[in-house]
């Protein structure tokens, strides 16, 4: 004590050393850097041990690598062929990133939607519907809420029931299949004259060197990192993945958080669905086309340092891993491997990153 | 005697066909530190939930200063002003000191966006004010990559800082060094001076026959003893914990 101001209130836990009197104690609130260096090493010091971080090191080197090959063999690996950048950048990336973020929040929550590649086909369905017979704002209203509204079945049924929402959004995944057929048919829905310069320019122009896509990824990125990050709702979400008992001993309502985060993920799905339809212009029902984007969401998400267990995930982790999964997809692409190998290759970038992963909640722990 | 803080009428907990509480009934009063005993598995854990809220009782009724509360939750004991730092669940590992001091009560402006500088900077604070622990070096740092002790002392600063009316510790020195066990009980004696209440829950005698006004002793799932600190010894309630309501008989016949 004898250290210390006088008239300053005496710690509760204070446990004075032998020592104390010889080593003068730094007070937490004085150590806290005040220069903005100081605070942003301070940030990076503690930010580390999500993944985030080391990932984007993973892409980078990948991508010197790509450009360099390129500049060498402009044709055997036309990577850097302006019509290859844009779908790749603008398209096929922003696309499994929104779809990433969106599987990445429910992650952080604790839960998996298997049905995503069904839902997709609904939404977009519903967008295709929609915009053909009441115009284009209708469309987008009724895409978005379609993915809504299918999350938020997933989510009361996995939410009251407490089945194990692998298993619950297992069935409902063919649940969802299957209604698509019933509410069009077994043949395509189609965008034709609803697919006008205003809804091309909204969701799928070419812009030269960007296209719209990327433009919304942007714009996303940033709201869900906000809402992720910085908004009270998000620390809600890692809490209740991360201990959900604790979340609840301190008043927070987890059933309603894992609703709001089952329904932020439809929204971002339904939202994807559009992004994807627009490009198509139609879509198949009974959901073979989108399936493989359940797992592809998964996968960036968990590329991106997400936890399977809950309560771990960033959003630039999720936009970087979708970033790494399209350019590996691309990479062997170009390269002329055959098909099965971007399977295989995105295989292995998957468990080799669960396996990071672990060894990164190892160290944190 | 005035009207008691919190009035704890008939409370029984089942889970399945075990009965983990019986008819359990009994007082806190103002700026009162009871001491909650009993061996593992005696029920205390569990009480502690269903006075702070988290669990809910099979039945039982609870009065607040007199009037009573209809279907007990954790929104209305916080509203209460009760903090509990429960001996299981308080922290999320994978969340920041400052994230978890202010889960669910965060600092945030109109639109619901965290105020995090000014939350690290409290937090900072309440961790000066309130425990002087080794080692801690950021509000920033992990939870999970605090010791146990560290981590116990960031659930009590927690409560400690949000307390407004009772604080119930579960267990709160299992993971704390001598010195620092010693100053929580030296904190609890002084809260009583601010007209706050405590519950102390442990199965260390020694602690609870320190600074405890009154001493309940739980068994099996029933109140075996209530008893001022005055009418009773250490002895006695070693005997009630160890040996129960038999316990207590033979320990009362012997002195005779
Ligand atoms: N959620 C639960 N489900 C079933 N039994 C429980 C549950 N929680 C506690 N119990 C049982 O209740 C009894 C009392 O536990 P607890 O309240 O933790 O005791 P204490 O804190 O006194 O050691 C134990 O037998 C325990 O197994
Ligand atoms: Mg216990």
């Amino acid at each position: 004590m004898s250290n210390r101001p006088p008239g300053e209130k005496k710690p509760v836990l204070q446990a004075p050393l032998a020592t104390e009197a010889i080593t003068q104690v730094k007070r937490l609130s004085d150590k806290q850097p005040t220069t903005f260096i100081g605070r942003m090493k301070n940030e990076l010091q503690f930010i580390r041990g999500r993944g985030a971080f080391e990932i984007s090191i993973v892409l980078a080197v990948l991508l010197i690598g790509y450009i360099v090959a390129s500049v060498i063999s402009p044709t055997g690996f036309a990577f850097l062929n302006p019509n290859n950048l844009s779908g790749v950048i603008s398209q096929s990336i922003p696309v499994l990133a929104i779809l990433g973020l969106a599987a990445g929040i429910l992650m952080i929550a604790g839960e998996f939607d298997l049905s995503l590649g069904p839902a997709i086909t609904f939404n977009a369905i519903v967008f295709i519907k929609f915009s053909e017979s009441f115009g284009l704002a209708a469309g987008i209203i009724g895409g978005i809420l379609s993915g809504v509204f299918i999350a938020l079945v997933n989510g009361s049924i996995v939410v009251f029931t407490r089945i194990p929402s692998f298993i619950a959004t297992l069935g409902m995944s063919f649940f969802w299949a299957g209604a698509s057929i019933f509410v069009n048919g077994t043949t395509p829905a189609i965008l034709t004259k609803s697919r006008d310069e205003v809804m091309v320019f909204l969701f799928a122009q070419d812009f030269g060197s960007f296209r719209s896509q990327l433009v919304w990824l942007l714009i996303l990125g940033v709201l869900a990192w906000f809402f992720l990050h910085r908004h009270k709702l998000g620390n809600h979400i890692f809490a209740v993945g991360g201990n959900e008992s604790a979340a609840e001993a301190i008043s927070i309502n987890s059933k309603k958080i894992k609703l709001i985060a089952f329904a932020t993920f439809g929204g971002l799905v339904g939202f994807a669905s559009i992004l994807i339809a627009v490009r198509t212009s139609s879509m198949q029902p009974g959901g073979s086309a989108t399936q493989d984007f359940t797992l592809f969401a998964i996968a960036a998400a968990v590329v991106g340092g997400t936890s399977l267990n809950g309560g771990r995930g960033s959003v630039i982790g999720i936009i970087v891993g979708a970033a790494l999964i399209e350019l590996i997809r691309n990479g062997l692409l170009l390269a002329k491997a055959p098909g099965f190998y971007i399977t295989l290759f995105v295989g292995i970038t998957i468990v080799i990153a669960s396996i990071f992963n672990k060894v990164m909640e190892g160290k944190a722990r | 005697m005035s009207t008691p803080l919190l009035r704890v009428q008939g409370v029984t907990k089942k889970y399945g066909p075990n009965t983990v509480l019986n008819d359990v009934s009994f007082e806190i009063g103002k700026s009162e530190v009871v001491g909650l005993l009993g061996d593992n598995g005696a029920g205390k854990s569990t009480l502690v939930k269903i006075m702070s809220g988290v669990v809910d009782a099979t039945a039982g009724e609870f009065f607040w200063d007199g009037t009573k509360i209809e279907n007990i939750n954790r929104e209305k004991t916080e509203e209460l002003g009760v903090e509990t730092i429960f001996q299981d669940s308080a922290l999320v590992p994978q969340m920041s000191i400052t994230r978890n001091i202010f889960m669910g009560r965060e600092i945030t402006n109109k639109l619901g966006l965290m105020k995090i500088k000014e939350m690290d900077a409290i937090t900072a604070d309440v961790l000066d004010s309130v425990v002087t622990i080794e080692g801690i070096k950021s509000p920033k740092q992990l939870v999970s990559s605090l010791s146990g002790g560290q981590a116990q002392a960031v659930a009590i600063a927690r409560a400690v800082h949000f307390k407004r009316s009772l604080l119930i510790l579960d267990e709160p020195t299992s993971a704390l060094a001598v010195r620092a066990t010693e100053a929580l009980l030296d904190y609890l004696r002084q809260l009583k001076g601010e007209g706050v209440s405590s519950v102390l829950v442990t199965h260390n005698l020694h602690h609870a026959y320190q600074v405890c006004d009154r001493h309940i002793v739980m068994n099996h799932g029933r109140k075996i003893l209530d008893v001022r600190k005055e009418d009773t010894t250490v002895e006695e309630l070693t005997a009630a914990v160890v040996g129960g309501a038999e316990g207590i008989r033979r320990y009362r016949e012997g002195k005779k």
